[in-house]
């Protein structure tokens, strides 16, 4: 008996050590070694064609470490340049002439041309199919054509028609390719290993698949040497793991969002700090609108104005966000209507249905003119903790409305593929989805054109919601080669018509609270609609600038607060629990044992 | 010998055709995972179309059937279509330290499950039994990631003592400190796997014991005079046959079951890559990984076939006979 008490017995200082010790952080990095940033997915070798958005959505800022963009960034109105010099239409803006820096280079050294912008764009032009993402910059919208060289420093490139936000999209959005390397790639897809050369901040110098990236500053950057000289990316999938290796100080930052749950103690732990800027991420739900009776606006959009938007953000992200709204997108994008309000009316939207013919029926589900019941299916992500949750809420929510969901939680793939017609052109399965968005699908003006244009040959159509509204269309379309003022006022009108017929209904958009380590490294900067893992967030004129604010206090910045509460206090409870369950088992064994009963060794 | 090599030699070929279907009977396909629709917009039929094509997964399905078995037939698992790197490069990447960490756990889990197992039930029903026994139970039924969370919590974050995530050191270095750096980041989920893996083995053990001890040479032996420790030995070594077989199969199935360990620690292990390349329906890969796995699995089956006549005297005898 005592030899197995001894080691239980052996094993609880151990344990309230670990409980009572504060701890030990891990040696500060002295100059010189690496900044480590933990990011949640890996993305092969970087290139703009190998990547998988696992890391989404981190994808497009890792690619921008190695890769440069004609402009930055595509956030902006009217983004700054970067690659390009400057950028100048014709008086229709279908061609635009762009001047290329002076004395630009690859990393490997060989000159940055006028060649190599007109290589790229073509280049995505031929691989569409491998562009991904980055396709839709050289098909329909703009309608690129071709892209000539004029001389060593000018490329002019030429669209079918006006395209006046060239800058934005694709300037600020489409990494420029070094056509040496290039021109020979007739797979990109299968070029996935081998290191990258690209014009960026940083040189990929070694992958360690599925666990590590390892840069070095590129010292010849025209940008200036970056503040960091060499940045190390490990990938660390399980988001606890991500912020325990933060609080230890074995990564300096995180570069996905801190959670709701965390944020407050978060906020009071000296050693960290806090950095804001939304990504303009998004929560919707999109519904079917090509599948009778969710065709129907009227129901979608009582749908909506049951559903209580702040009550999620309270109950899913415990706050940590602002509550969707029915004109769709992000209200800080610069497309975005800033005064809308929230259209929750529940009342309302009984009357909405009665007055559209909705019946009551059996079971307290309500029934469509055309006799079916309204009794729905919610595809979520089961990946996506919060994505569950709110299915869960809407379906209670909706339930007194007189509208059934049923959530069913998919993994990505079986998600994407239910969401996709058996044959092109026909009415896909579903009713509705859960889906997030980032920054992109709010800030490229395009964004409502590809989502919610007719099915056809433009826009995404069927894939998003179905949607289709002749009236949005002629808007849509004249929006794509609008001017920006006139694209503005023409956008807002888009988006009312959204919120009149709710093909989507935005949950929320999600705060962007980002946590980093500042004795590591102070220099992050926190711009809107980006995270802080971004190529300014290392360079010397940006870096300057975010030091500067943070030291006036415009920065939210961490209140070093009076109390640390870190690890010990979250795990006092199970540890606890456990140590008690033990104690009473053991003197449960005690008072049981029959005198005598363990001599038997 | 002939029929035993044969069986397997048949489950085997079973086993490549289901890793061949299976994938492939999954909602969604590569290209599904590889352009969601909120990223890339969405792919056109003839994107579809060349994406497929570069892997060879626009052809005909047997046409794939046939290059998947010539393929194995030349140890060529072809490409990946997430990484779009050679199937049998990641697995080399991988499974060293999937053995490195799923084998010392079965080792060690294995060690401790029988020596704990063999202690309560001779102990049954003493002081020294209840204990073990809840404590066993009570491991066994906490899931791993929490306990992986819970270790990672005490021993990383409140005591520093060890790292939270990674296999190897990301700094080089070489020699016995690479070994000191790789043990220091083996220790967590080595313990995590190790405490959720005892149960099975603990229980076989200690129910196997038992019912020897009820066994009439029991009797025979304590009647004959042996000393306690004398029959506890001959008791033991019967009882290790159904306690071998269980820890050989775990073996082949810890692999699998390592994924919860390998995420919550970020451990490049098999486990990890087998999920992920069931998220991204990544045809090859699952061929290739479940490939392993399923020789794994006869392998340690036959071992175990194997290590019985060692073990045991009477199926010796008996296969002796046959013969």
């Amino acid at each position: 008996m005592n030899q197995v008490r001894k080691p239980v017995l052996l094993l609880l200082p151990l344990l309230l050590a670990g409980l009572v010790l504060p701890g030990s952080a891990v040696a500060q990095s002295p100059e010189g070694k690496p900044l480590r940033v933990a990011i949640n997915g890996f993305e092969n070798n970087l290139t703009p064609f190998s990547v998988s958005f696992g890391s989404a959505p981190n994808t497009n800022d890792l690619i921008g470490l190695v890769y440069d963009t004609l402009f930055w960034s595509q956030v902006k109105e009217d983004p700054e340049p970067w690659l390009a010099e400057s950028a100048e239409p014709n008086a229709d803006m279908t061609e635009w002439t762009v001047t290329l820096r002076d004395g630009l280079e690859w990393q490997d050294g060989v000159p940055l041309t006028a060649a190599d912008v007109a290589f790229t764009f073509e280049y995505y032009k031929k691989q569409a199919g491998a562009s991904g993402r980055y396709a839709h910059h050289v098909s329909d919208v703009p309608l690129f054509q071709s892209a000539t060289v004029v001389d060593e420093q000018t490329v002019k490139i030429t669209y079918g028609a006006p395209a006046p936000q060239f800058k934005v999209m694709p300037g600020a959005d489409l990494p420029i390719l070094p056509k040496h390397i290039w021109e020979s790639v007739t797979d990109p897809k299968t070029m996935s290993t081998g290191l990258p050369v690209g014009s960026g901040p940083y040189k990929l110098v070694e992958i360690v698949p599925d666990q590590l990236y390892r840069f070095e500053a590129n010292e010849k950057y025209f940008k200036g040497k970056p503040t960091v000289d060499k940045l190390e990316l490990p990938v660390v999938k399980d988001p606890s793991a991500a912020f325990s290796a933060l609080r230890t100080g074995e990564v300096s930052s995180v570069a996905f969002n801190v959670p709701p749950e965390l944020f407050d103690q978060f906020s009071k732990n000296p050693d960290l700090a806090l950095a804001k800027s939304t990504r303009y991420q998004s929560t919707q739900v999109n519904f079917n609108a090509r599948k009778a009776p969710l065709s129907d606006p009227k129901l979608r959009k009582a749908m909506s104005m049951a559903t209580d938007k702040d009550a999620l953000v309270e109950t899913v992200l415990l706050g940590r966000g602002t509550p969707g709204l029915p004109t769709f997108l992000h209200p800080d994008s610069v497309w975005g209507t800033k005064d809308t309000k929230s259209d929750y009316d529940p009342e309302a939207a009984k009357k909405m249905l009665d007055d559209a013919g909705y019946t009551p029926g059996a079971g307290g589900i309500r029934v469509a003119p055309d006799g079916k019941p309204l009794s729905f299916s919610m595809l979520v992500n089961s990946f996506i903790p919060q994505d569950v949750r709110a299915g869960q809420l809407i379906a209670q929510q909706l339930a007194p409305l007189g509208v059934e969901f049923k959530v069913e939680a998919l993994d990505p793939a079986a998600l994407t593929a239910r969401r996709r017609p058996a044959v092109m052109g026909d009415v896909p399965p579903y009713d509705a989805y859960i889906t997030n968005l980032e920054s992109h699908g709010h800030v490229d003006p395009d964004a409502l054109y590809y989502f919610f244009h007719s099915p056809g040959p433009k826009g995404f159509g069927v894939g998003i919601t179905g949607y289709t509204n002749p009236a949005f269309d002629k808007i849509a379309e004249a929006a794509t080669t609008a001017p920006n003022d006139e694209r503005k006022k023409l956008i807002a009108q888009l988006q009312e018509t959204i919120a009149t017929d709710a093909p989507s209904m935005a949950l929320w958009y999600k705060d962007g609270d980002w946590a980093y380590r500042p004795a590591d490294y102070d220099g992050w900067v926190a711009d809107p609609g980006q995270g802080i893992l971004t190529k300014r967030s290392f360079l010397p004129e940006y870096v300057k600038v975010a030091r500067a604010s943070r030291e006036s206090g415009e920065d939210g910045g961490s209140a070093a607060g009076e109390s640390t509460e870190d690890g010990g206090s979250n795990l006092l409870l199970p540890v606890v629990a456990i140590l008690a369950l033990v104690g009473v088992g053991i003197v449960v064994a005690r008072r049981r044992r029959p005198a005598g009963a363990d001599d038997d060794d | 010998m002939l029929r035993t090599t044969v069986q397997y030699a048949l489950v085997l070929f079973a086993a490549v055709c289901l890793n061949f279907a299976l994938p492939r009977l999954a909602p969604g396909d590569p290209v599904d995972y590889l352009f969601p629709p909120e990223q890339t917009g969405v792919i056109t039929p003839e994107q579809r179309a060349q994406v497929l094509g570069e892997f060879g997964l626009d052809e005909p399905v047997p046409t794939q059937f046939g290059r998947y078995l010539a393929g194995i037939a030349r140890g060529d698992l072809l490409l990946s279509v997430r990484y779009g790197r050679p199937v049998v490069d990641l697995l080399a990447e991988r499974i060293g330290w999937t053995l490195l960490l799923v084998g010392s756990a079965v080792v060690i889990s294995g060690l401790i499950g029988t020596v704990l197992g063999f202690r309560s039930a001779w102990r049954r029903g003493s002081a020294g039994d209840a204990p073990v026994l809840s404590g066993v139970m009570f491991l066994d039924a906490l899931p791993p990631f929490f306990v992986g969370l819970l270790l990672l919590l005490v021993f990383s974050v409140t005591l520093g003592w060890l790292p939270t995530f990674g296999a190897q050191p990301s700094v080089s270095a070489d020699g016995l400190e690479f070994v000191i750096e790789v043990g220091k980041r083996l220790i967590l989920p080595l313990a995590t796997l190790t405490a959720t893996s005892i149960g099975p083995i603990y229980l076989v053990a200690r129910s196997a014991l038992l019912s020897e001890l009820r066994e009439d040479y029991v009797l025979m032996a304590e009647a004959k005079g042996l000393t306690q420790r004398q029959v506890r030995r001959h008791a033991q070594r019967n009882a290790l046959l159904p306690v071998s077989t269980i820890i050989l199969i775990g073996l082949g199935t810890l692999a699998g079951g390592a994924v919860v360990v390998e995420t919550v620690f970020s451990y490049p292990g098999l486990g990890r890559l087998i999920y992920e390349s069931v998220l991204a329906r990544d045809y090859p890969v699952m061929q290739g990984a479940f490939l392993l796995l399923a020789i794994g699995v006869i392998a340690a089956n036959f071992l175990s076939d194997l290590l019985y006549p060692v073990l045991d005297p009477r199926v010796r005898q008996s296969a002796g006979a046959r013969a």
